[in-house]
């Protein structure tokens, strides 16, 4: 493909073919064509928003990788592999969940690779796996406050291996709750309806009622609970609650609830529905 | 370089059309091959890193041939800042221009940047009228973006205008019968008055636009532009685009109007600069001059030797310019 190219720069006096002759040389010579087909590859499965900016990073990543060389200071290279896993994930919204799922899938090689004996038989090593997911959050928006209740649930012991199923819900886990929180915090907006005054408590509560109510839903299959969750949150039923509670209580001054305490209110209901990793 | 949301559900030869990656794959081999010797030294990997880490901070295009900067959106937008960035003190010390001395500016960045494209920016400032006029850094600036950044379009436009003020249907664009209608009718009364009729100018563009390939100012930008006047010339079109800040926004490239010669960051670097000057006054290795953070002669391993001089002189002269001008 580089001939192509340059047919439109003049080339020096030497004959053509023998140019391009020497040229495949020198780039089969250097590996170009596996380098350039890797990173090919790579793109294509991970989609990313910005493609240049993707192989900018895939390279000096490799270029990283080669210069520092193998056995380099563990804790540098540890960093630099749990900066990388992060990279990889955040590439894809949790939505697209294959592009998603591949991502996660080299997150997990990644950090597998990370520590002193290279290899943990089983998986990636539980302390890596906790920190990981902090930054996760952190990534998300979320503050620590926030997010400790949620990882005291998936962490894992520092001497833990952490296999690949555990890994990947816990990233999705993490994924979906800082989207929960945005989604939660903007509700709140939207019961206050003005930026300086805090929401009525009535209001919030009725709201997190809403909520609540969506998500126990009965035993049945996934795709059953879905929809039913989806109808039991739609803006009408949560209109329905708020306009109920506002019918019944006409004062207009009640007690107000603030922005943390509904944020942490709504945590709370998704925390409870995550499990414990033992 | 906005990519659709939809990108999943793309085919792979798709979703790498889309995105112009194959164009930088093969100048980046292009120029391996060209500067080999300089370019391996660091090895080809990080070759490659530098390359592309140049392409999306947008310091490629410092000293490239024009048809490399003009090839895609990124790259003209890039050519585009790395412009004010480079001549936005001449902006500040309120020098007006010709368009010979703004072509010449040009071609420090590019030297094949050809005057055809800065005499169509001169046009549009200066309503295509009285050309040897003097213009200001921004008016110029601004002219040039619309000039440069939507070339193809502005000529399909300039086919249309035409074609309605000959009292033609425009033949480049399906028209729908109304339309042809209101463009008669137009004609009509149009012999005394200047422009068209702005509203089958509208329909006419928005024709254009449906199935136009390259840039194009989003249609609702140029709906309001068309809205508030009844007729249009075509260098009022064009001008009301170059004034207009949603479109300016769009493309990316340069701030607002207001905020077209301030920039904190790099005055900090230009004292600094100017200090080192008056300490120094010998030195000139490329370490004691931290100005011009944009272009790439951080990206050490790309840049010959003969290009980082280049920079040197010319960030010298422009400091001097300003001294003597402030005096």
């Amino acid at each position: 493909m580089a001939e192509k190219r340059r047919s439109g720069v003049t080339v020096m006096s030497d004959s053509k073919s023998a140019k391009s002759d020497n040229d495949k040389e020198f780039l089969c010579q250097a590996g170009v064509g596996d380098l350039l087909r890797d990173a090919l590859l790579k793109l294509v499965e991970a989609r990313p928003e910005d493609p240049i900016g993707f192989l900018a990073e895939h390279f000096s990543n490799l270029a990283s990788e080669s210069e520092t060389g193998t056995d380099g200071e563990h804790l540098v290279q540890e960093q630099q592999l749990l900066s990388r896993a992060l990279w990889h994930l955040s590439l894809a919204h949790h939505s697209q969940r294959s592009a998603f799922n591949s991502n996660i899938r080299v997150a997990y090689e990644l950090l597998t690779q990370a520590g002193p004996q290279r290899r943990v038989p089983g998986g990636v090593r539980g302390r890596l796996y906790t920190e990981m997911l902090q930054c996760l959050c952190s990534e998300g928006g979320l503050s620590g406050t926030t997010a400790a209740p949620l990882l005291r649930r998936i962490r894992c012991h520092n001497h833990e291996a952490v296999p690949f199923e555990l890994f990947r819900q816990g990233v999705i886990t993490c994924a979906v709750f800082a989207d929960y929180i945005r989604k939660s915090q903007c509700l709140y907006a939207a019961v206050a309806s003005c930026p300086e005054r805090p929401a009525e408590r009535a209001l919030c509560q009725a709201v997190l009622g809403t909520l609540r109510e969506a998500l126990e839903t009965s035993d049945c299959a996934d795709t059953a609970r879905y929809l039913e969750a989806s109808a039991k949150i739609s803006p009408c039923k949560v209109a329905q609650a708020m306009a109920e509670v506002r019918c019944s209580s006409e004062q207009q001054e009640g007690p107000t609830m603030d922005a943390q305490e509904f944020e942490d209110a709504a945590a709370e209901l998704f925390i409870a529905r995550v499990r414990v990793v033992t | 370089m906005k990519m659709n949301p939809d990108r999943f559900t793309l085919t792979e030869d798709e979703y790498l059309a889309d995105t112009n990656v194959l164009f930088y794959l093969n100048d980046a081999v292009a120029q391996l091959l060209e500067h080999r010797e300089e370019y391996t030294q660091f090895g080809v990997v990080r070759y490659f890193a530098e390359y592309f880490t140049s392409v999306k901070n947008g310091n490629h295009v410092l000293f490239r041939e024009f048809n490399y900067i003009k090839a895609t959106p990124h790259n003209r937008a890039s050519f585009l800042h790395i412009f004010w960035k480079c001549f936005r003190q001449i902006g500040k010390n309120g020098d007006l221009l010709a368009v010979l001395e703004y072509s010449s500016l040009l071609q420090l960045l590019c030297p094949d940047f050809p005057l055809e494209v800065v005499q169509g920016a001169a046009r549009i400032v200066l309503m295509d009228d009285a050309m040897d006029c003097l213009m200001s850094f921004s008016d110029f600036l601004y002219s040039l973006q619309i000039q440069f950044y939507f070339e193809e379009f502005l000529e399909n436009v300039a086919v249309i205008y035409q074609d309605l003020l000959s009292g033609k249907t425009p033949n480049t664009v399906i028209v729908p019968t109304s339309v042809e209608q209101l463009s008669n009718a137009a004609n009509e009364e149009a012999e005394t008055q200047e422009g068209v009729d702005s509203l089958v100018f509208c329909e006419c563009i928005k024709g254009l636009c449906e199935r136009f390939k390259h840039n194009y100012p989003s249609i609702s930008a140029i709906k309001e532009i068309l809205e508030n006047n009844q007729r249009m010339t075509f260098y009022g079109f064009l001008m009301a685009i170059a004034k207009h800040e949603g479109i300016n926004q769009d493309i990316g490239a340069l701030p607002n109007r207001t905020d077209v010669l301030i920039d904190p960051e790099m005055d900090q670097e230009l004292e600094r600069l100017i200090a080192q000057i008056s300490v120094s006054p010998t030195s000139n290795s490329s370490s004691s001059l931290p100005g011009h953070k944009e272009t790439p002669r951080k990206a050490s391993p790309r840049k010959s030797l003969h290009h980082r001089k280049r920079i040197e002189m010319e960030s010298d002269g422009s400091t001097e310019e300003t001294d003597s001008s402030e005096n």
